[in-house]
């Protein structure tokens, strides 16, 4: 075999793998990473996650409220992804810039430390 | 020459280790370039020293200060620039506010509030300067805590 095929054909292999994986659904709902399903717990616990602005009918998420934006960051200071959090994704864009406004005045860390 | 007023919400920084008359003298020039250039203020209030998340200019604390004005938008930038030209100012944030942000945003009263309410009672004497409790277009709502 000449290396041109060679490579042809590993090509082929790998095109392969690849539609397969389409045909999977690549990141499928409720299945893990080795194809799992998720367990009846797990999946309850989806369910249950609603947007808190819309839960208080909130139409404007303040900078000034840090206790509150607090909850959307993680401990390093990042902010938490709304896939997460559950947060819808209106919400998560005013909740981003509020949570930026905080930071620039120094009402919330940009970074934190790892803990020790 | 009428032009369009929009409402306008700034917090600033005033360096902390500054007397409270410094400070005060601070928040007036403030005072005085917004309604110099055709801007209504609608309500100040001395939010009070705080902490940092992170240091600042080298600093730990800073009194905040947040301001509700109405002006036309040219004095945005007349502000801006008078910001970074007081040194006395560590940070600044000027917003517009809309609609909806004016029904649901926290007012400073409502800040002074919170304050006081975890720090019980530090100073007897009342920080509010805010000249329009009535002229308050809507109430702000309560927010829940979290």
């Amino acid at each position: 075999m000449s290396p041109i095929q060679k490579s042809f054909s590993e090509r082929g292999t790998t095109r392969g793998q690849h539609s397969s994986m389409h045909q999977r659904g690549g990141y499928q709902r409720n299945v893990g990473p080795n194809g799992q399903r998720a367990t009846a717990r797990q999946q309850q616990q989806r369910k249950k996650r609603s947007c808190r602005f819309c839960d208080t009918k909130d139409v404007y998420i303040d900078y000034k409220n840090e206790k509150r934006l607090q909850r959307f960051i993680s401990e390093q200071g990042k902010i938490i992804p709304r896939r997460i959090t559950g947060t819808c994704a209106r919400h998560q864009r005013q909740l981003v810039i509020a949570i930026k406004r905080a930071r620039h005045l120094g009402l919330l860390a940009f970074v934190n430390d790892a803990v020790s | 020459m009428a032009q369009k007023q929009q409402i306008y919400e700034t917090t600033f920084i005033v360096n902390a280790s500054l007397d409270d008359a410094q400070i005060d003298a601070v928040i007036e020039k403030v005072k005085e370039v917004i309604t110099k250039h055709n801007g209504e203020i609608m309500e100040l209030v001395k939010w009070g020293r705080k902490r940092f998340a992170f240091p600042i200019k080298k600093k730990n604390n800073g009194f905040y200060v947040v301001c509700e004005f109405k002006s036309p938008g040219d004095l945005v930038a007349r502000l801006e620039r008078h910001f970074i030209l007081e040194e006395n100012i560590i940070r600044f944030l000027i917003i517009a506010l809309d609609k909806k942000s004016l029904q649901a945003r926290i007012s400073g009263n409502d800040l002074l509030k919170q304050v006081t309410s975890t720090t019980s009672s530090t100073s007897g004497s009342p920080l509010i300067t805010s000249q329009s409790d009535d002229l308050d277009p809507i109430a702000p709502l309560s927010q829940n805590e979290f």
